[in-house]
């Protein structure tokens, strides 16, 4: 019987130990952040290829997740109509979808892609497919140019 | 007291020991394994609306526009335009996407699947520290319980008899789905 009040005890300090645990703290994903200082969404758009290959951090609001591995984000820019696309590698890093909304710091990779227009459909079939949007193919006429960040670690403020 | 006694009184313990993280991982392992059909951590409900153009100018009158028709009393919220037509308003736990010419949109809400969201947090190991290296004892132990298992019984149900048979079985499974998928 003690042993069993014991458990119990623990089991309820736990819980709301876990309640409380992350709320308003920021969450590590990845590698730990490198770099101090924050470069807009807006210039690395502005001129993408002074960006390739390098590391940069930006920060922004979380507009959207991966629905089902969390392998990627939408961070929004600084500017309106701008955003920039964060991939990891499938179960390296799992975002939240729960972070959607949230604010984060990440820190990757600016990696170009210039997609045929075949790539290119396929990337927004499969796209509109993990998010359980409808598509319709006819819609894309030519290929595209991506940029998007190989994301390493990020910092979402919970 | 001889090996075989050892063997069992550790291998009853140590089995006891890992029932709560075995049921935990193996549930969450069936989950994460059809994560192509599902989101194993996540509900997600989308109920689309239509609410007529929105006429406001600016995005602080958009959102209260939208937040007004459709009747949420949200004090707390954020919002972005990531497009010409589209605004995104974000709640907690819900967030509304809309194209503000149609009117047309989705409310979504999302919610964490109870226990599974934190069997699947173990299971993924996203604490990460200490977790780590009690998830790499539990293996240990996994191996232990495997290895002393054979050991058990001893006779003809024993690892030279019956048992020989199933744990040939046992490791002819995936040394089979390997020439299948892999090498064939």
């Amino acid at each position: 019987m003690h042993m069993f009040r014991f458990l119990t005890i623990i089991f309820v300090v736990l819980l709301i130990q876990f309640s409380f645990a992350d709320e308003g703290k920021d969450k590590q994903y990845g590698q730990t952040l490198s770099l101090d200082s924050v470069t807009v969404i807006s210039d690395i758009l502005a001129s993408p290829d002074n960006y390739l290959g390098k590391k940069v951090l930006v920060q922004g609001r979380i507009l959207d997740v991966c629905k089902k591995r969390g392998c990627w984000m939408e961070i929004a820019g600084d500017k309106e109509f701008e955003s920039i696309r964060v991939k990891v590698d499938d179960g390296v890093i799992v975002f939240p979808l729960s972070a959607k909304g949230k604010v984060s710091k990440v820190e990757g990779i600016l990696e170009k892609f210039e997609l045929t227009l075949e790539q290119t459909i396929k990337r927004l079939e499969h796209h509109a497919e993990e998010q359980g949007e409808e598509f319709d193919p006819a819609t894309v006429t030519e290929g595209m140019t991506v940029y998007q960040l190989r994301g390493l670690g990020a910092l979402i403020n919970e | 007291m001889n090996w075989r006694k050892w063997n069992n009184i550790l291998h009853r313990d140590i089995g006891y020991l890992t029932v709560g993280l075995t049921i935990i991982f193996a549930i969450s392992g069936i989950a994460v394994n059809h994560i192509a059909d599902w989101n194993p951590n996540y509900k997600i409900e989308k109920n689309a609306f239509d609410i007529g153009t929105v006429t406001a100018v600016t995005e602080e009158d958009m959102v209260q526009e939208v937040l007004q028709k459709l009747n949420i009393d949200a004090e707390k919220y954020k919002s972005f335009r990531s497009s010409p037509q589209k605004l995104q308003i974000f709640l907690d736990n819900q967030n509304i996407e809309l194209n503000i010419q149609t009117g047309r949109g989705n409310l979504e809400v999302i919610r964490e699947r109870t226990l599974l969201h934190d069997f699947n947090f173990l299971h993924l190991n996203h604490p990460k520290k200490i977790w780590t290296y009690v998830s790499d004892i539990y293996a240990l132990a996994l191996l232990f319980l495997a290895i002393s298992g054979m050991f058990v019984l001893k006779g003809r149900k024993g690892i030279k008899g019956r048992g020989a048979w199933l744990v040939s079985i046992g490791v002819l499974i995936p040394i089979f789905f390997l020439w299948l998928y892999k090498y064939l």
